[in-house]
């Protein structure tokens, strides 16, 4: 990086330091540091909710996505509309009214101590390790694609948020979210005029689309249904539906977002507006992705884009044959800038004929490249056996670091920090409510001073970041850090969303009932998971309607259990 | 009074939150129909 990106960079950062800090003052209880006396009006909610799902790796994979498997991810975010709905009727005016810190609380209130004691433990646990590989994910691909040390790259990726969480708690990381969103947004809006600006003169943006649609990069909708694939409308839908309620509506660290909310009224309008840009807002990050792909048709594309892996392999016994798999893979490039060309030609001409001629050339000349590409990840993998041979999340930042002006670079990696500073700090922030409300208050100390606790939360705020920094130096060795954080996720977010699904709708239902129902329906979801039965994303499903089931069917064995005032 | 009993804020500019449900619903419907519009003038 150029000094003036080394300006830019911790320009920026310094800023939301200094800004969060400055956020932070008028601490003095726990309703100032975990509800902010519950006081946002609704915009901010909708930008803290965005802040808090919006990670590092969301703006670096989402784009990669989109170059390889063109933009039908974006179906993958069609469940979450109706899961805003469903949470305003029926989530939000029940924590509001109860006045919890926590989404756990109403659980003591509707079934017992125990179910409230699992529910929070579950999440304590799980988004306390996926917060750290959360913090590990983005650093290894800064770290390898800018040469960083990763022991230091996470720790400013982990530690520096850890500043203003302490001291602001949650109104230091909703405002510091606002103002990350608008540079993030402005920087990622300068990025995708830049993509089409540095195209050949003579394509423009409607002649890029043209091509991205021809390579079918831009396949949004794709109605055909298959069990085995992701992507399509329907897993969209109903899969994303499912996520997105146990997200939104069991995740702290986004219950504890719209908790803040002055009102009902300013939660709802918080959460129906993200229902509103999510979508939208996802499709135009894709549409970037889409562009970064026609780029790299006019220009050459490396091989393998984790260029530091790839310089790695070239100093084992696989190097001499990975370097003539390059210069063929190069010799394709250039035939294809030759047939983009064509192509672009045609489709300006309104030739449909020829277009077809020339897609389908490229299209040969593109497996072509495909099959040398898996020569060589198959060289990488034999020069490092634990080399990760995806580089989806590489693409766009290779495209960042050497492509875009001075100045612009500092910014995107600065974007980087900032998306990653968002959701840390909101998981940060209800790791620690959720450990003092639900464990050190209910279960240690339930009669110390307002001081006492503001005192415990801060403290509980920095043990929490340092343990999800000292995870994250663990976490490079996993493999896939992204798959890592969905199968964690899916171990608990479906038997938690069971839980409240049976608080909610199955009234008659007691808490020994359900406690038991999530206890032996989370070993069955770790079971189905260990022998390999089925693919993780179906855990969510699974441990959702076993919660319910058995919960309803334990019912029928115990004593009727006493209704309890909900008030 | 029992949390289901009690009265409901009004939303801004419907009459009530059943309007901004169906706005919400209705805007999905319309963006994946858009979407599909995409999908085929480009493909």
């Amino acid at each position: 990086m150029s000094p003036l990106d080394w300006t830019v960079l911790i320009g920026t950062l310094t800023t939301i330091i200094l800004y969060g800090v400055w956020k932070s003052r008028g601490q003095q209880n726990l309703d100032s540091y975990f509800l902010d006396n519950q006081s946002m009006p609704w915009y901010i909610i909708l930008l803290s909710i965005i802040g808090t799902q919006a990670s590092a790796i969301t703006f670096i994979s989402a784009p990669g996505q989109a170059y390889t498997d063109g933009m039908r991810f974006v179906q993958y975010y069609f469940g979450l509309p109706l899961a805003m709905v469903v949470l305003c009727i029926t989530f939000v005016p029940i924590f509001h009214k109860l006045k919890v810190y926590t989404a756990y609380e109403y659980l003591e209130q509707r079934f017992d101590l125990k179910t409230r004691t699992l529910a929070s433990t579950l999440f304590l646990i799980q988004r306390g390790l996926s917060t750290g590989i959360s913090i590990c994910a983005p650093s290894i691909i800064l770290s390898s694609l800018l040469g960083w040390n990763l022991y230091w790259t996470n720790m400013i990726m982990g530690g520096l948020l850890i500043i203003y969480t302490v001291v602001g708690g949650t109104r230091a990381v909703a405002y510091t979210q606002t103002f990350q969103l608008i540079i993030i947004f402005s920087g990622m809006f300068l990025a995708g005029w830049m993509v089409v600006h540095l195209l050949p003169p003579d394509v423009g943006f409607k002649q890029a689309l043209q091509v991205s649609g021809k390579m079918d990069k831009l396949n949004v909708i794709v109605t055909k249904f298959d069990w085995k694939d992701k992507y399509n409308i329907w897993s969209g839908i109903i899969g994303g539906f499912f996520l997105a309620l146990s997200y939104f509506g069991t995740d702290q660290s986004q219950v504890g977002r719209y908790l803040t909310a002055k009102s009902v009224k300013e939660s709802r309008m918080g959460l129906l507006m993200n229902g509103l840009v999510k979508v939208p807002m996802q499709f135009l990050i894709l549409l970037i992705g889409a562009m970064v792909f026609v780029f790299y048709l006019y220009f050459r594309a490396p091989i393998f884009f984790n260029e530091a892996q790839l310089a790695r392999a070239h100093k084992t016994e696989q190097g001499p044959a990975l370097l003539k798999l390059e210069d063929q893979y190069t010799e394709l490039g250039k035939v294809k800038q030759q047939q983009v060309k064509q192509l672009a030609a045609a489709l300006e001409a309104g030739n449909n004929a020829q277009a077809d001629i020339a897609k389908k050339e490229l299209q040969q000349t593109d497996v072509k490249a495909t099959v040398i590409r898996t020569e060589a990840l198959s060289l990488i993998k034999a020069s490092d056996p634990t080399a990760d041979t995806s580089d989806t999340n590489y693409i766009f930042l290779h495209f960042v670091v050497n492509s875009l002006p001075k100045g612009l670079v500092g910014l995107l990696i600065a974007i980087i920090f900032l998306a990653a500073w968002g959701s840390i700090a909101a998981a940060l922030n209800s790791l620690a409510s959720t450990t003092v409300v639900d464990v050190y208050q209910r279960l240690y100390n339930a009669n110390a001073s307002p001081g006492h606790y503001l005192m415990i939360s801060r403290l509980w705020t920095l043990i929490w970041g340092v343990f999800c920094i000292v995870v994250a130096q663990f976490a490079g060795s996993l493999g896939s850090l992204i798959e890592v954080v969905n199968v964690l996720g899916s171990w608990f977010y479906g038997v938690t969303l069971g839980i409240f699904l049976v608080a909610f709708y199955l009234k008659k239902v007691g808490g020994t009932a359900t406690f038991w129902a999530a206890i032996i329906s989370e070993i069955v979801v770790l079971v189905v998971y260990w022998i390999g039965a089925v693919s993780f994303l179906w855990l969510n499903a699974i441990g959702c309607l076993l919660v319910l089931l058995l919960a309803w069917v334990f019912h029928q064995f115990c004593a009727p259990a006493q209704p309890r005032e909900i008030a | 009074m029992a949390l289901d009993q009690q009265p409901e804020e009004k939303p801004p500019l419907f009459p009530t939150w059943g309007y901004w449900y169906a706005l919400v619903i209705a805007w999905l419907l319309l963006l994946i129909v858009l979407f599909y519009l995409f999908t085929k003038t480009f493909s």
